[in-house]
């Protein structure tokens, strides 16, 4: 890989990574917090992938990029899952309207 | 051979403290001789070590990668403390036998004690400063756990959380020696650490040596950090004993002692020991005449004393300081067995509810008495040989305005002795009811103790020999008994402390007649009282803390756009950091 492609997939990963973390905070919404929560495991997941590329154990990552998909693909279905119960069960998937809920 | 007996030294108490504990406090009879037994047994074991001291790795447990080895040590100066250790651990719990009976919760108390034991042994046999900083930290929590024994207590938990806080300041100094060790030479090992010293840098061996000195300070409870012993007096009077007086508040002066080779030509360092131990010894023993419960009185006199072998080993003493340690956890933790019985049979702590216990209680007091001569250094008891040797090396080699005040504290060190014997056991009495002699299992550890406290400066010939032989970084000679003894006995520093421990002692009868003097001094008697103004420190460093917390609290918002903003500001600090550095 040439120089510009690596600095492609690099500004890729960290835009991301801005992308996801500057969701997780700034939005109230749970929907959009497990939407976020995804776009930061994509941009690990690139990182993975273009780390594997840079080091030769291309295998190694790709099997490691699966394992994470899987991962992340339950992490999804669980907060999307959790934030239809509190959908229905509070009415609201305001985050902070949920934090005063602890007890 | 020796690897096993190291082993079963840690090993055999920590499997009674277990055992005990399977039991089940349904079964306390049976509790009390398991604990009892293996108590025992662990000394047995350890005396054992004494055929085997070597300066050599016995033992060594390679952990690899940033752990190190872990590796064992059986000289002279381990193989003493642990002997200390175990066998005073081991009268203790016989002494618990009847001191704790029908005491709820025996399980939680005797595995603690059996645990304190062995993490105590383990600590000073240890050769790695890894281990020995683990060993220092297991000791730690028991002495906390047993002084907060009776958690239904509030004295006692805040004592037992005093107690942990201050003596944790000491396990990050050392934590911090171990790290400097590892960072420069690359492994923990103690004697490596003695015998690489030109290798470290000296700013760095500064650093050390005044960390470990603050480590010190705080386990051995001097001055400034020695406010913790008193309270800790809420622990059970067994416990005080053991721990308290006779073994774990001397980790920090063995701490010291195994690295002076190392540290003493550290400028000021040994300036700074030296005045560690006498404004300890000093401060201590003033506000050991001014206490009225048994056991402050014996908490401060335990920190006076600890002072006197920091001062020596600022002198240069070590031999002198360690023989001291001896000398004072038998005849301390005989005192403390003792106000323990008297605890017992009274009901109270409070000396001036005391009194006229001499006909009632004769054989716990001639044991007393035995103890007490030795606290004020009067011949025929192991204290005397000791401090005395402490006191003639100070001025053979000490500044002289450190000699005259540690000079001075033996002299109030007989009066708060005899004041102590005087309210307990002659002032008149304050109560009609009749008390009972020590049953039989305390009277078994205090004639033991007693023994000890009689006889075991006949030991000076042999410990010094073994101390010698085994510390190859010390440089101390071996010294016959009689030679040593003989050079005591014809010194005239000798008789001058003895004649000032008589005009210490000859005040307390005087006291009517110099009440007058004292005038003046009632009113820095609540300054005394409060501790010369340290508890005074420690309530603003509490009141610090929790307005830093509860100020640090409004941070804390529990919601996740604030807590990923928070990581994203540390992630960021910490990439310029790096950056920053590289």
């Amino acid at each position: 890989m040439n120089v510009s492609g690596l600095n492609f997939i690099l500004v890729g990963v960290l835009g991301l990574l801005g992308v996801g973390l500057y969701g997780l905070m700034v939005t109230r919404n749970l929907i959009k917090v497990v939407v976020a929560l995804q776009i930061l495991v994509k941009a690990a997941l690139l990182g993975l992938i273009l780390a594997g590329n840079l080091s030769g154990a291309v295998n190694l990552s790709q099997s490691l990029a699966i394992t994470v998909i899987v991962a992340d693909t339950i992490v999804a279905v669980i907060g999307l899952s959790l934030a239809v119960q509190i959908r229905r069960h509070l009415g609201t998937l305001d985050v902070k309207a949920l934090s005063h809920l602890r007890g | 051979m020796a690897a096993w007996l190291v082993l079963l030294t840690i090993g055999i108490p920590w499997l009674g403290g277990l055992c005990v504990w399977w039991l089940g406090d349904q079964r306390a009879g049976l509790q009390h001789r398991v604990a009892s037994a293996f108590a025992v047994l662990g000394a047995g074991v350890s005396l054992g070590l004494l055929r085997f001291t070597s300066p050599d790795v016995i033992l060594r447990i390679p952990l690899g990668s940033a752990f190190g080895d872990f590796t064992f040590v059986a000289d002279g100066l381990g193989v003493y403390l642990a002997i200390i250790a175990t066998v005073v651990g081991g009268l203790a719990v016989i002494f618990s036998n009847d001191y704790m009976q029908g005491e709820n919760q025996l399980g939680r108390y005797y595995a603690l004690t059996l645990l304190f034991i062995g993490a105590m042994a383990g600590l000073v046999l240890s050769d790695s400063l890894l281990l020995t900083f683990l060993f220092w930290e297991i000791t730690a929590f028991c002495s906390y756990a047993l002084i907060s024994f009776h958690n239904d207590d509030p004295k006692a938990v805040a004592g037992g959380i005093k107690a942990l806080i201050i003596t944790q300041i000491g396990g990050i100094g050392l934590l911090f020696g171990a790290i400097i060790s590892y960072v420069y030479l690359g492994n923990y090992q103690i004697h490596l650490f003695l015998q690489g010293v030109d290798a470290l840098p000296p700013v760095v061996l500064a650093w050390a040596a005044f960390g470990f000195l603050i480590a010190a300070a705080a386990k051995s409870a001097q001055v400034p950090f020695h406010t913790w012993l008193p309270d800790a007096m809420e622990a059970p009077t067994p416990i005080s004993a053991l721990i308290h007086a006779a073994t774990m508040v001397n980790a920090g002066v063995y701490l010291l002692a195994r690295f002076f080779p190392a540290f003493e030509a550290v400028p000021g360092w040994r300036l700074a020991v030296m005045l560690v131990g006498l404004v300890s010894a000093l401060l201590a023993a003033v506000m050991a005449i001014f206490a009225g419960d048994l056991k402050r009185v014996l908490a401060y006199s335990t920190i006076s004393q600890l002072g006197y072998m920091v001062y020596a080993l600022g002198t240069g003493a070590v031999f002198a300081s360690q023989f001291h340690l001896l000398s004072h956890s038998l005849f301390k933790a005989l005192l403390f067995l003792c106000a323990g019985a008297v605890i017992h049979a009274v009901g109270t702590r409070d000396m001036f509810e005391m009194g006229a216990l001499r006909k009632q209680m004769p054989f716990v007091y001639a044991v007393f008495v035995i103890g007490a001569l030795a606290l004020a250094g009067l011949p025929l008891s192991n204290g005397f040989f000791s401090k005395e040797l402490i006191l003639e090396y100070g001025l053979a080699h000490g500044p002289f305005w450190a000699y005259a005040g540690m000079l001075a504290g033996v002299g109030i060190t007989g009066l708060y002795s005899l004041r102590m014997l005087w309210l307990v056991f002659y002032a008149p009495a304050h109560s009609a009811k009749q008390v009972h002699d020590a049953p039989a299992a305390m009277r078994l550890s205090l004639s033991l103790l007693a023994l000890g406290t009689l006889t075991t400066w006949l030991l000076l010939g042999p410990f010094s020999a073994v101390l010698a032989e085994s510390l190859p970084y010390h440089a101390l000679h071996a010294e016959s008994t009689l030679a040593g003894l003989g050079q005591v006995l014809s010194a005239w520093p000798t008789w001058l402390a003895l004649a000032v421990v008589l005009v210490g002692m000859a005040t307390w009868f005087l006291r009517d007649r110099l009440a007058g003097l004292a005038e003046p001094l009632q009113s820095v008697l609540a300054f005394i009282q409060d501790g010369f103004g340290f508890e005074w420190v420690n309530r603003q460093g509490v009141r610090l803390t929790n307005g830093v917390a509860s100020g640090l609290q409004a941070t804390q918002t529990g919601l996740l756009g604030w807590n990923v903003a928070y990581i994203v500001g540390g992630l960021i600090l910490l990439l310029s950091l790096i950056l920053w550095g590289s």
